[in-house]
């Protein structure tokens, strides 16, 4: 599945966007766990980002699948 | 509706045609949202813009859609702009037509409010834009997680975080004999004219308005409740009762004691300027809003809806609340406390602050040992899966904050904030859970007093999709003695009316446990950190108790 990083992520990853190759389907919580191995940077970031599958906002119990478009949105500040 | 949706890295034009089916649309509100050249006495140059596009798109047409079902909405325009800005030029433009000006206005506030906490779009100075890791991203007002929970809030922030994270819980249809105090979701429009037809004020005759006979043929009586249409020609007249529908429309009613009958004929003596008739559509017409959506609905806005026959409106839901009191030196009210212990006061000062508010209340206490205190929740599991709002009240013990934080991280809450730079009420937690909220509210009963005020009604009013309480500006009516603090303070004082100034008494209290002000407080005066004191006569905000949880 492709992930893409805005705002400050990108400063975090160091990159726009990463291909993330996952046997099966994340949940929530398996997603965290295989970015933050490659991007421990994330961390600090986590409790404000939202997730979004789709172009639309992730419910907490979503599941990320491989031909997914997933983003990681901090918050936003439009307008 | 129309939509029209652009990301545009150029700049935004300077005019646009109004959209909209000629003949739909009552209002055309335009908005622009400018770089400002200055913030926090600091010089801004240019941001820079970043967009998530296809999802931004996205978002910004469901929102519009969404806010467009209580807001009646033609036809919108949202233009936002990426890349570097310069100061002074437009970042976004927002055009919405409308039936009515209200609907418009409405829109257009709630859909920017939305856009800044939903829509991927961020900003960030541009000084250092594209160049430096790093570089300051700007996070808006009112965004999830903006700052690390443990950071002291000003008041107005806290209030911004509470009114931005309660979202108002969906709307349910009720019958008007219980929606007394509902938040009304749908703005209710006449669904013909009131009154439908001409009537009379005045028992009397009705003749044309342009008939200048003086002798006339009676040719017809109607009572009060009798229906019966026909035209009138000059010369007739037709006997009417007050309030009774006239005939046809053009006509005017010379009052009984203006006239003398002679069996069928009528000999009018006297016409006066008045022509006794209440026009149709005089008082409402049709189409005309007749209470907002977002009214807290009182005795007269239901008698409104019955009058148009709208029995079941779309209202906000009855709240759910739970409220626990912790500590292991409380005891109830009607036990004699031991060396050491209190009784617990606070439970019935929740009970009767939420009265204001249609919900339902379920208390119970929570032991200081972490362990037994989520053993006791989850005795209460169903109550607080279902409640929309949780409240736990402190203990007085040194590690309160901690346990309130903890336990309500231990159910799933995300904590907001968990200080706010306020004398009393500085421990105060916000936390929330998807569309549920939390407050840890500081033990003492003029903290809880303070926070239910100022957070609480806030948070309340928001999820019922109401107007949260407001500052108002008033005039001190002696002068108010302090030593300076570090915080504001928001202080118990006694508003009285004086030729339509309201003129705040402020109420003495020396702790933050002193609750014996509490009788007599109806305001909270706002004062201003680092404040000794205040002048007889002094211009101050405060917040107003009564029109807060009174009926609205």
């Amino acid at each position: 599945m492709r992930v893409l990083f805005f705002a400050q992520l990108k400063d975090a990853t160091g990159c726009n966007a990463v291909e993330l190759a996952a046997a099966s389907p994340l949940n929530t919580p398996q997603l965290w766990t295989e970015l933050l191995q490659r991007f421990p940077a994330l961390a600090a970031h986590r409790p404000n980002v939202r997730l979004a599958r789709n172009w639309e906002y992730a419910a907490p119990d979503a599941i990320f699948a491989d031909n997914d478009e997933v983003a990681l949105l901090p918050p936003v500040s439009g307008g | 509706m129309e939509i029209e949706i652009q990301l545009t890295d150029r700049p935004i034009a300077e005019k646009f045609l109004s959209p909209g089916q000629p003949g739909a649309v009552g209002a055309w509100l335009e908005f622009r949202g400018v770089v400002r050249g200055e913030e926090n006495g600091r010089t801004i140059r240019a941001l820079e813009y970043e967009a998530y596009p296809e999802m931004a798109g996205r978002e910004i047409r469901r929102l519009l859609q969404e806010i467009s079902a209580r807001h009646p909405c033609r036809a919108a325009k949202v233009i936002h702009r990426v890349g570097v800005i310069p100061a002074g030029e437009t970042a976004i433009y927002v055009g919405v037509a409308s039936p009515h000006r209200g609907e418009a206005i409405a829109l257009l506030a709630e859909f920017m409010d939305r856009l800044k906490q939903d829509v991927p779009i961020w900003k960030r100075g541009a000084r250092n834009a594209g160049l430096r890791p790093g570089a300051n991203w700007k996070t808006a007002e009112n965004v999830p997680g903006r700052r690390p929970a443990l950071q002291p809030l000003s008041l107005d922030e806290a209030r911004a975080e509470i009114r931005s994270r309660s979202r108002p819980l969906p709307a349910v249809r009720t019958p008007l004999a219980e929606a007394l105090g509902r938040v009304l979701r749908e703005t209710i429009c006449a669904p013909e004219d009131l009154p439908p037809v001409d009537r009379s004020t005045r028992d009397g005759y009705a003749i044309r308005a342009d008939d200048a006979s003086k002798t006339f043929s009676v040719v017809d009586t109607i009572h009060a409740a009798d229906w019966k249409p026909r035209q009138l020609e000059s010369g007739e007249a037709v006997r009417v009762a007050t309030g009774a529908m006239l005939p046809c429309g053009g006509l005017r009613v010379v009052m009984q004691e203006h006239v003398k009958r002679d069996g069928d004929k009528l000999h009018v003596v006297r016409r006066e300027n008045s022509t006794n008739v209440r026009l149709r559509g005089e008082e409402v017409r049709q189409g005309q809003p007749l209470v907002s959506a977002g009214t807290k609905l009182n005795a007269g806005a239901l008698a409104i809806l019955a009058t148009v026959g709208n029995v079941n409106p779309p209202v906000s839901p009855r709240l759910r609340i739970l409220h626990f009191t912790t500590g292991d030196e409380i005891v109830t009210p009607d036990q004699t406390p031991k060396p050491g212990q209190i009784r617990d006061s606070n439970s019935i000062l929740i009970r009767s602050l939420l009265q204001n508010f249609p919900c339902d209340v379920e208390q119970g206490h929570l032991p200081e040992n972490f362990e037994a205190a989520m053993s006791e929740i989850a005795a209460h599991k169903p109550g607080i899966e279902s409640a929309g709002v949780l409240l736990v009240s402190g203990g007085a013990s040194v590690g309160e904050k901690d346990f309130t934080r903890a336990l309500l991280e231990q159910l799933g809450f995300e904590i907001v904030f968990s200080q706010i730079n306020l004398r009393p009420g500085r421990p105060l937690i916000f936390g929330v859970n998807g569309p549920r909220v939390a407050f840890g509210l500081p033990g003492n009963p003029l903290s809880h007093f303070v926070c239910f005020h100022f957070a609480v009604a806030t948070a309340l009013a928001c999820l019922t999709g109401g107007e949260p309480p407001k500052f108002l500006r008033g005039q001190l009516a002696e002068k108010l003695d302090d030593k300076p603090c570090p915080r504001e303070t928001l202080w118990p004082a006694r508003l009285e009316w004086n030729d339509a100034t309201p003129r705040l008494h402020p109420l003495a209290w020396a702790s933050s446990g002193d609750i014996t002000c509490l009788t007599a407080a109806n305001a909270l005066v706002r004062v201003p950190a680092n404040c000794a004191s205040l002048d007889d006569g002094a211009k101050v905000d405060f917040l107003p108790m009564a029109a807060m949880i009174g009926g609205g």
